[in-house]
């Protein structure tokens, strides 16, 4: 069993290095932005105690994965495997934990680590015949996958759009609004198989086009209720919401192009501290987008074939 | 047509493919064998546009990557996607209008399910469905008959014949060589890299028994079985 940790630190200590950051760096960065956003999610809703737990299950669920789940079964006596799941489980959710402690949200800490021991016993079978209905099927594949896997996102943000406009809340709902950007941003993260750009018979520029076309319609169909749903109950707000309707597009736009400035690799370092200085100080997307999209064209030339 | 010319492809240090000329035409199909890592799906990449390389391929066709249709070993899919949603991705990429995807589906495939509950041989036949829609001229298809059923492997066979009867070019690799002598007109036999000998249809039987003969040996007698 400790040949397994050592080789999950491994992988994880591979991982960084690949995304380009040194790993003092890393591991000094880790906690102070998981510091940093605990403590700006807790400062920005009321609701944070709740949608914590949440974030802390993320990595657990994709954790109780059977194919990985049944491959360790196969290496592992039963004792050790439980035990294994147990540690692993322990250590996603030990800095949730303690913030929530320091919130002191003793029962939400105390649910968080029930639901942590109860999921080492269980696989979440994602082996289902049963397909989910998504409205992106015709124009597949970023939201088409992306919907399937996080629909439970969207209905916490529905939620919580329904829950901000009950307690009259702007805010909250504003930040409904923003994890759905949020989720969005998220299928994007990784990029494709090389096989599924070279089958588009169009130019660089074309195929960044219909992608960010697609992103942002698509969008637009997932925000729209709730941007509705706040300039109704919210009036007097709502030139905050489009302005900050606008701002999601860019972003979005934004991050469609960052993923292809780094293809067929992953983003990086580079990519993540341009996004993260976009997210800090918006302006500099004006220069941003830009610089994304010929870096873009410039990568997928020669996928695509295209000489321009 | 698709020509060949000099064509090699190093991964480091490690040459996968030297110096390789070869012509393909049209409403032909072609057969490419040789044991495994000797480089066959290294060309089948290079031809297919997606890997860089030394030498020349040309074709009759303006963008030869936008009218080919590659099936690979083994097809990458992505998770949550149903077969329908892929063959849709695929064809509209090609700019393919479909209306009926279900009337297409000659292998019986459940489209409404996810291709991660597909066995092997399902998913080989998805992907190579999709190719098909996509209404390509040239066909690149590695191991196609890997996996597949018997009865899949019989329709795979005839769509061959089929390909060649609309004057489409098919390249396919296989460690079937009776599947191979069925549907190709050349086969061409690869080693460490290079074409070693183009063979024409009458003399496959001899091509088959040389290969027997090489690959089987007194290989068996090394393992002292017991």
């Amino acid at each position: 069993m400790k040949e397994y940790f050592r080789l999950q630190s491994k992988i994880l200590n591979r991982k960084f290095i690949d995304f380009g950051l040194p790993l003092l760096v890393a591991y000094t960065l880790l906690p102070i932005l998981f510091v940093w956003f605990s403590n700006f999610l807790f400062a920005k809703t009321e609701f944070a105690g709740y949608v914590y737990p949440i974030i802390a299950l993320g990595p657990i669920l994709r954790m109780s994965e059977p194919k990985r789940n049944d491959f360790l079964k196969t290496v592992f006596s039963r004792q050790d495997y439980f035990k294994l799941r147990l540690v692993e489980n322990l250590i996603c959710c030990i800095p949730f934990l303690a913030f929530l402690i320091y919130q002191r949200l003793l029962i939400i800490a105390m649910v968080l680590l029930l639901l942590a021991i109860l999921m080492a016993r269980f696989n979440m079978d994602t082996k289902t015949n049963f397909t989910i209905p998504t409205p992106f099927g015709k124009k597949p594949f970023e939201f088409t996958v992306g919907f399937r896997k996080t629909f439970l996102a969207f209905a916490i943000a529905y939620l919580l759009t329904f829950i901000s406009i009950m307690v009259h809340n702007f805010n909250l709902g504003g930040f409904s609004l923003i994890l759905v950007v949020l989720v969005c941003f998220s299928y994007y993260s990784k990029p494709e198989n090389v096989y599924y750009v070279w089958n588009f018979s169009t130019s660089s520029k074309t195929f960044l086009f219909g992608k960010i076309t697609t992103c942002l319609t698509n969008f637009t169909l997932l925000g729209l209720p709730i941007v509705i749903a706040l300039s109704i109950f919210f009036i007097e707000n709502v030139n905050i919401l489009i302005g900050f309707a606008f701002m999601c597009y860019a972003y979005l736009t934004a991050i469609v192009l960052a993923k292809y400035s780094a293809y067929p690799d992953e983003m990086n370092l580079p990519q993540a501290i341009l996004l993260a200085m976009c997210l800090m100080f918006p302006p500099i997307l004006i220069g941003v987008i830009p610089f994304f999209y010929s870096k873009s064209v410039k990568n997928l030339n020669p996928i695509l074939h295209d000489s321009n | 047509m698709i020509r060949i010319e000099n064509l090699s492809k190093s991964f480091g240090q490690k040459k996968v493919l030297d110096c390789i000329d070869i012509e393909f035409n049209n409403g032909k199909v072609y057969g490419i064998v040789g044991e495994n890592g000797v480089g066959k799906t290294t060309l089948f990449r290079c031809i297919s546009g997606l890997e860089t390389y030394e030498g020349n391929i040309s074709s009759d066709v303006d963008n030869l990557k936008d009218t080919l249709g590659f099936l690979a070993t083994e097809p990458f899919f992505f998770s949550k996607i149903t077969g329908k949603e892929y063959i849709r991705f695929l064809v509209n990429a090609r700019q393919v209008k479909l209306t009926n995807i279900e009337d297409k589906n000659i292998f019986d495939l459940p489209l409404n399910q996810y291709i991660s509950t597909y066995s092997t041989g399902m998913k080989k036949k998805l992907a190579l469905t999709a190719i098909l829609l996509q209404e390509n001229k040239v066909f690149v298809l590695d191991e196609p008959f890997n996996g597949v059923d018997i009865q899949s492997n019989l329709l795979i066979t005839e769509i061959i014949k089929k390909l060649r009867e609309l004057g489409k070019t098919a390249i396919i690799s296989s460690h079937i060589f009776s599947t191979l002598a069925e549907t190709c007109d050349e086969i061409f036999l690869m080693k460490s890299g290079r074409i070693l000998k183009k063979v024409d249809r009458k003399d496959f039987a001899d091509l088959e028994a040389e290969m027997k003969e090489f690959s089987i040996g007194n290989q068996i007698a090394k393992l002292e079985l017991k």
